[in-house]
């Protein structure tokens, strides 16, 4: 059936493609893997938590990620955030699955990012005041949290966390943003204000932050705090994944939820930004239009032969374009779960996806060799689904 | 999607016998001028020219369509029958049983009412704004009556989605002449379907707002409940996920009481036209537009029949698309085609091009 679409590798052209490695570490997975080209497991790690919500492999060859902690009834009661983005810990591990550094906290969210000296930078939830919550504009009214009888909307900030534990820099969104110039999209609930998605270092030092709710990106002087650069109103629609590919360009992925084109058309897009300008400089769309769209999460990298990595979250596609929009590289997730079954049914979902070139430091003297995965490529590779 | 449009299979990709409500399909590929009857494995069987791409086969064997320029009604073999010249005319009409059509038609709306509209983006009706209107009209093409949208919709609770803009303020894409007369109609940019009063054509029923997100072709199925096509774009309050479902509800207690949704729903999303018809056997037809994909489940959800149309062409809002607005199944004991020779050499070039045997990749 069409609606079965064959799975793993569903195209491939080698003469355009980046070689290397893809991480796949699908939302509601026990595992995360790396996959050759054509499709191959050649790497398994098992976690006991879900990935909140990816991991990332390091150049040290270690893995980190963000994971979702059970939830017992009192932290439920404390924080009211079941949210599908929440975490609760950070895990480091080596090659083979071993524990290098841990972190936890019931307040972060679903991002964090190892900063250049070490440090981690994590983003987490903070109770907007009482006061400042009526004075935030749009969203959909009165849908605030209800979380020990009071109203609540929770906002972001950040925690950056040293290897030893200790807080080396915080900030908190509502002590920097005056509400009225940060209005939330009309259509999503105000149980959040900004909903931080992505964290990224800067050249010199400073932080961008991309946040879904109000459908921009901006940058944080890190001396300051001062919020020193924005862009995307207009433009964005819930908008994840933002990286620096040159001096001034940013490219992201814009995924177009509750988009205010009026077109009636749900479509994502790709795009880079000129920073100094804020002239969009080069645009992926799919052609039909309707082809590429992910509601929620999702990704973009560019790779070093300028092509781009794209992870299509909700339907688990993953794939891979030249500059000019040809599609050199297809991937359709294999592993389902049950990750929110009870409103999606079956899913195999990956919130974002890298691929690492042979060269990769964190490669380096790994053993790749898919015949250690025989059983899995069997059941989840490229020969097993077609 | 799970993957790029084109690299999927093509034509009728699965086919259950047993189940499947056997008969015919007639489909109206977006941007082309043609509809086509196929068979269960996707064998072009009859076609006709056909402007618009919303058409219905009726009892006599006759075609009728809505095209930008009216209506227009075809025999068997394409002749015209008649035609009702209309600039205004929409998505969709109903052929009453006295030879009458009801159809929905775009009328502006007067500026001081429109300005009392609520919702949608503001300043985004630089154009002006219309409202979905009715017009039913005789064989003799005489207009026996009217329903202007701006005269019974509420322009304060009737609002108009709050992301979408204000060129339209209900974008209707179906109305059904109920057996009492009274007409169920779906206005789309409101979130709500409407049961009209034909005596008065006062509202006497809506629904959907908070619960529909952009619903599409809603249907009164025999058992009294109304079936629809809830596309799931703009939904209000929570995050949009992108997936469609299909809702039935019974409209006295105002309750769902029948929902499909993929198992792997994300799989299933058209934001845009969609439609669905209850089959004689329980089953139901469902067109994901946006895919140009039809498919038919059971009672019990399983999927027993489907097609993705192998016509693309390109359109400068929807790409390079394969879209089908609707789909209708007709059984073979439907008067319009039982008894007629389906002569499918009179299709050959259809076939060779895009029957199942060239089409599935």
């Amino acid at each position: 059936m069409a609606y079965e679409s064959p799975h793993s590798v569903v195209y491939y052209d080698p003469k355009k493609a980046y070689e290397g490695y893809t991480l796949i570490d699908p939302l509601g997975s026990r595992e995360a893997y790396l996959i050759d080209m054509e499709g191959r497991i050649v790497h398994q790690w098992k976690f006991a938590n879900m990935p909140a919500l990816n991991g990332i492999f390091l150049p040290t060859g270690n893995f980190l990620r963000p994971q979702q902690t059970p939830l017992g009834d009192e932290e439920l009661r404390i924080i009211g955030l079941a949210i599908a983005g929440r975490g609760g810990e950070i895990v480091e591990v080596d090659w083979d699955g071993n524990l290098v550094w841990k972190w936890e906290d019931l307040y972060m969210n679903h991002t964090i990012t190892r900063w250049s000296n070490g440090n981690t930078m994590v983003v987490r939830w903070y109770r907007t005041p009482d006061e400042i919550i009526p004075e935030v504009p749009g969203g959909f009214s009165r849908t605030e949290l209800t979380v020990e009888g009071n109203k609540v909307m929770w906002a972001d900030g950040l925690q950056e966390v040293t290897p030893d534990g200790k807080i080396a820099w915080e900030w908190i969104s509502f002590e920097h943003m005056k509400p009225e110039e940060w209005p939330i999209c009309p259509l999503c609930p105000r149980s959040e204000w900004t909903h931080a998605n992505s964290v990224i270092e800067m050249p010199d030092g400073n932080v961008m932050i991309c946040c879904r709710h109000i459908s921009q990106i901006f940058v944080i002087d890190k001396k300051t705090g001062n919020i020193i650069w924005r862009w995307g109103e207009g433009e964005l629609a819930h908008p994840h994944d933002p990286t620096l590919v040159s001096n001034d360009n940013i490219l992201l992925f814009d995924n177009g939820g509750h988009r205010q084109d009026g077109s009636n058309i749900s479509w994502s897009r790709v795009l880079e930004v000129n920073m100094k300008t804020g002239r969009i400089e080069w645009e992926y769309r799919g052609n039909p239009p309707m082809e590429f769209y992910s509601a929620l999460c999702a990704g973009c990298q560019r790779l070093p032969n300028g092509n781009t990595l794209i992870c299509e979250t909700m339907v688990g596609r993953v794939f891979e374009i030249t500059r000019d929009g040809e599609i050199v590289w297809e991937f359709v997730n294999p592993f389902y779960n049950q990750w929110l079954k009870d409103i999606f049914g079956r899913t195999n979902q990956v919130f974002r996806s890298y691929r690492y070139g042979p060269d990769f430091p964190g490669l380096k003297g790994k053993n790749l060799d898919p015949n250690n995965y025989q059983e899995l490529n069997k059941l989840y590779g490229p020969d097993a689904q077609k | 999607m799970t993957q790029t449009y084109i690299r999927r299979k093509h034509s009728v990709t699965h086919y259950d016998p047993v189940q499947a409500f056997n008969g015919f399909t007639l489909i109206s590929p977006f941007g082309t001028d043609d509809a086509w009857l196929i068979d269960m494995k996707g064998h072009f069987v009859h076609h006709w020219k056909m402007p618009g791409f919303s058409c219905e086969l009726l009892q006599d064997g006759h075609l009728l369509g809505i095209t930008k320029e009216g209506l227009v009604e075809l025999d068997w073999d394409g002749n015209l029958v008649r035609s009702y010249k209309d600039e205004k005319a929409g998505k969709d009409f109903c052929r009453l049983e006295n030879g009458n059509t009801m159809y929905l038609r775009h009328i502006p709306v007067p500026t001081g009412i429109a300005t009392k509209v609520k919702g949608g983006i503001a300043g985004t009706e630089k154009e002006g704004m219309v409202v979905d209107a009715l017009r039913e009209v005789n064989p003799a093409g005489k207009v026996v009556w009217e329903w202007l949208g701006y005269e019974h919709l509420d322009p304060e609770t009737d609002s108009i989605c709050t992301v979408c803009h204000r060129n339209e303020w209900t974008d209707g894409d179906s109305c059904t002449v109920l057996d009492d007369g009274n007409i169920l109609v779906c206005l789309s940019r409101t979130h709500n379907i409407y049961i009209i009063k034909k005596e008065t054509g006062k509202i006497k029923w809506r629904w959907g707002v908070g619960e529909l997100a952009h619903p599409h072709h809603a249907s009164m199925l025999e058992n009294g409940n109304i079936l629809l096509f809830d596309s799931g774009l703009h939904p209000y309050g929570v995050m949009p996920a992108g997936f469609s479902r299909l809702v039935e509800i019974d409209p006295k207690e105002n309750k769902v009481i029948w929902e499909y949704r993929a198992p792997a729903a994300l799989f299933f999303y058209s934001t845009f036209m969609g439609s669905c018809q209850r089959l004689a056997n329980g089953g139901t037809l469902i067109t994901e537009s946006q895919k140009g994909r039809v498919f038919e489940i059971t009672d019990s959800k399983e999927i027993v029949w489907e097609f993705v149309s192998p016509f693309y062409n390109d359109h400068p809002l929807y790409g390079h698309n394969n879209i089908l607005f609707r789909a209708y199944r007709y059984g073979s004991e439907f008067p319009g085609i039982k008894g007629r020779i389906l002569d499918t050499s009179k299709v050959e070039q259809a076939n060779k091009t895009y029957g199942p045997k060239t089409f599935i990749r």
